[in-house]
């Protein structure tokens, strides 16, 4: 059909539309032979491949504490001037850098999961209704968490400037990640005879969503609050699955998660080392945090679920379901000071009420 | 722990959510290609809102909290303006065709070139490395708009994002893998107005994006078998055409979709069609077009040096007539037919004049 109509097109207007698309480049001009800033790189693949982190050599590894350049002139190439600037805002080093993200962005790739045909759904087995509805409204709110985390690293990630790929590399992968949690906790939700449940109020949410003032910002709520919670809820859902299909999923979720933790914890650290103030920043934007974080820990729809999952039906939730669940908030209010006593953050001393209460059980 | 244990007020159960359930008793089943995101279209679930009213970035048909906070300012609200057909399909394939550049391309296959030829394939890297992020930057951006409502739309996006930022590293790779390095920059993907970068709606975006840049370099792409010097690179172009053709297809759908759906603006697509159609040829982000350095380059590999030059550019010229052919295609398939009949679309004509 294209053929008749080309044809017939150039008939009726060949005067006024044609451009030969032959004009222009008969004599090459090779004006860019020779234009390189560093020639005769030979990376050789190891024993895992050739991956990204082996190609930072030379000139290419050296990655600037700012990036002045706004266009996607890639790292090590020859610039070209008069070329009309990307709003890039993040373009210091210490405003996204984690030295671990190119290692994790390779290892995102050979973790890849496919929930359609990978999770042995055939495994479910019908479920008391109790626990069904316990484990359902457990997807609907990690949907969320994963829909929120989705939605403020796509909103950052156009920001970031091109010095510094290897990090958008790599939360390339996270946003891939994101978007298959959303896939595989939905299929589950409907694959046994429930469905959704009630959405969450959404106050941590919230708070990461609102993080407008930088990257880091966000990634302290992000990952570091929250995301260390998911950590100690998904590996009670591990520890509580129901059969294959639950546990492919909370496992491969668990290790997803591990690369965004990791990346994030990295980034806090560089951060908190390469910037003045950085620390105290994050010790007061987690004081308003972990205010959020208790509210929400107190409205007892996570609670109540995770002690049903946990308690096998709403009877045994009352008594050690609960008390299992108060353990996991325990463990996950340790793990996050340790992480700050490691990040040089000093919460321990104005740790949230609410917290401390949890600590002390 | 011990059953007799007695929890605080505070830690008692609260079983009150438990009465408010979305939509209960959906039992999907896995179909011969396991659980698909189509397969869980069931019920209320499969129930696409014309227009969303989701402010809280709730999963779609999830019972609503009155008191839930408005978090999601979502600009892309209305289906029409995202929504495609086959957006579950391409999804699932994009999970089924993930790939990766360290351990699935043969890099022990690339040799020592001449240096002419291998000064050209660093700058087509170079330039790929440049663009190919342009392609995720600027899908990622659509997604943090977009209602989750329409989430496999955006999941299809998601794995964009993906499969860019794979391009982007294969090449910077395969530039630095084999005695060479990177190039100039070809500055082709700047803020210019019309680019793909400053595009202020969706379907803007992805006519500029999807339909007249990817499907250049899909062209392209397809093509690597003929510029392509060992098993490595023909590899990489063959893998990533595969995924380019999966972000063609997004666009071409969505605008098919767009045309029957909200028919009032049809004459705002044809502008945008004109714009890329002024840019086909004559702009810098087609790596075989007329302005491009990278033309020049590619007529060096597919004539297998510089001394083999017009040989090479004879090739070129096939690809460039093959690109106009396939974008006419994809417009035609999008809905836009009439353009290529009513003599609004110079593209007709320079297909001919390549004949």
């Amino acid at each position: 059909m294209a053929d008749k109509l080309s044809s017939k097109a150039a008939s009726v207007d060949r005067e006024s539309k044609i451009v030969d698309p032959t004009r222009g480049v008969p004599e090459p001009k090779y004006e860019w032979r020779g234009l390189t800033n560093e020639w005769d790189v030979r990376v050789i693949p190891g024993p895992h491949g050739l991956r990204l982190g082996d190609v930072n050599v030379g000139s290419y590894g050296e990655v600037p504490d700012y990036w002045e350049d706004q266009t996607r002139r890639p790292r090590g190439s020859v610039g070209r001037p008069g070329i009309p600037p990307l709003p890039y805002s993040l373009r210091s080093k210490h405003e996204l850098w984690a030295d671990c993200s190119a290692d994790l962005y390779e290892e995102a790739i050979q973790r890849r999961w496919i929930p359609a045909t990978e999770v042995p759904w055939d495994s479910l087995q019908t479920l008391p209704d109790d626990v069904e509805k316990a484990v359902c409204q457990m997807c609907t709110e990690l949907s969320q968490c994963a829909n929120t985390e989705l939605e403020i690293i796509t909103y950052w990630q156009d920001r970031m400037s091109y010095g510094y790929f290897e990090v958008k590399q790599y939360l390339a992968t996270a946003t891939f990640d994101c978007a298959r949690q959303l896939e595989a906790l939905r299929k589950r939700a409907l694959s046994n005879g429930g469905g959704l449940g009630i959405e969450s109020r959404g106050r941590v949410n919230r708070i990461i969503l609102e993080s407008s003032g930088g990257w880091t910002e966000a990634v302290v709520y992000l990952y570091l609050l929250r995301g260390t919670y998911i950590t100690r809820l998904l590996t009670g859902l591990l520890s509580a699955a129901h059969n294959e299909a639950e546990a492919f999923i909370y496992s491969h979720m668990l290790e997803d998660h591990a690369r965004h933790l990791t990346y994030g914890y990295d980034h806090l650290k560089y951060a908190s080392t390469h910037k003045d103030d950085a620390s105290l920043i994050m010790q007061t934007l987690l004081a308003v945090g972990e205010a959020h974080m208790a509210a929400e820990l107190k409205e007892g729809v996570v609670g109540s679920a995770m002690a049903i999952i946990f308690g096998g039906g709403i009877k045994g939730a009352r008594t050690f379901g609960m008390e299992r669940y108060l353990l996991l908030v325990r463990d996950f209010i340790t793990d996050y000071l340790t992480i700050c006593r490691e990040l040089g953050i000093d919460r321990e001393k104005t740790l949230h009420p609410v917290f401390k209460k949890y600590l002390e059980g | 722990m011990s059953e007799a244990t007695e929890m605080p007020r505070e830690h008692e159960l609260d079983t009150s959510w438990m009465d408010n359930m979305a939509e209960w008793g959906v039992s999907a089943k896995p179909g011969k290609r396991g659980l698909t995101l189509a397969d869980i279209q069931v019920g209320s679930y499969g129930e696409l809102p014309k227009v969303s009213d989701n402010m809280t970035g709730r999963p779609r048909g999830s019972t609503a909290r009155p008191e839930a906070y408005r978090v999601g300012a979502y600009q892309v609200h209305t289906l029409s303006e995202i929504w495609l057909e086959n957006a579950e399909y391409l999804y699932e394939e994009a999970l089924q065709r993930q790939w990766s550049s360290a351990t699935d391309i043969p890099w022990h296959t690339l040799k020592p070139l001449p240096d002419d030829v291998e000064e050209a394939e660093c700058l087509l890297c170079t330039f790929f490395n440049e663009v190919e992020f342009v392609a995720g930057d600027v899908p990622a951006r659509w997604i943090a708009r977009t209602t989750p409502d329409y989430l496999e739309a955006r999941n299809v996006l998601s794995a964009q994002v993906m499969d860019e930022a794979r391009h982007m590293d294969v090449f910077r790779k395969r530039a630095l893998a084999n005695g060479g390095g990177l190039m100039r920059m070809s500055g082709a993907t700047s803020g210019f107005v019309g680019s793909i970068d400053l595009a202020r709606d969706f379907t803007e975006m992805s006519t500029r994006l999807h339909i007249s840049g990817e499907g250049a370099v899909l062209t392209m792409f397809r093509m690597g078998e003929l510029f392509g010097q060992n098993d490595a690179e023909k590899t990489m172009y063959r893998l990533c055409a595969q995924d380019e053709a999966r972000h063609v297809a997004f666009g071409v759908m969505h605008l098919r979709c767009l045309s029957e759906t909200a028919p009032e603006r049809r004459e705002e697509i044809e502008c945008y069609l004109d714009e890329a159609e002024d840019q086909l040829m004559a702009g810098q982000q087609n790596p075989a077009g007329r302005q491009s350095e990278s033309s020049e380059a590619l007529a060096v590999l597919l004539g297998g040096g510089i001394e083999h030059y017009d040989e090479g550019h004879k090739k070129l010229l096939v690809i460039r007539r093959r690109q106009l052919k396939e974008y006419m295609k994809r417009v035609i398939s999008a809905g836009f037919a009439d353009r290529f009949e009513n003599g609004r679309s110079p593209v007709p004509a320079q297909y001919a004049a390549t004949a």
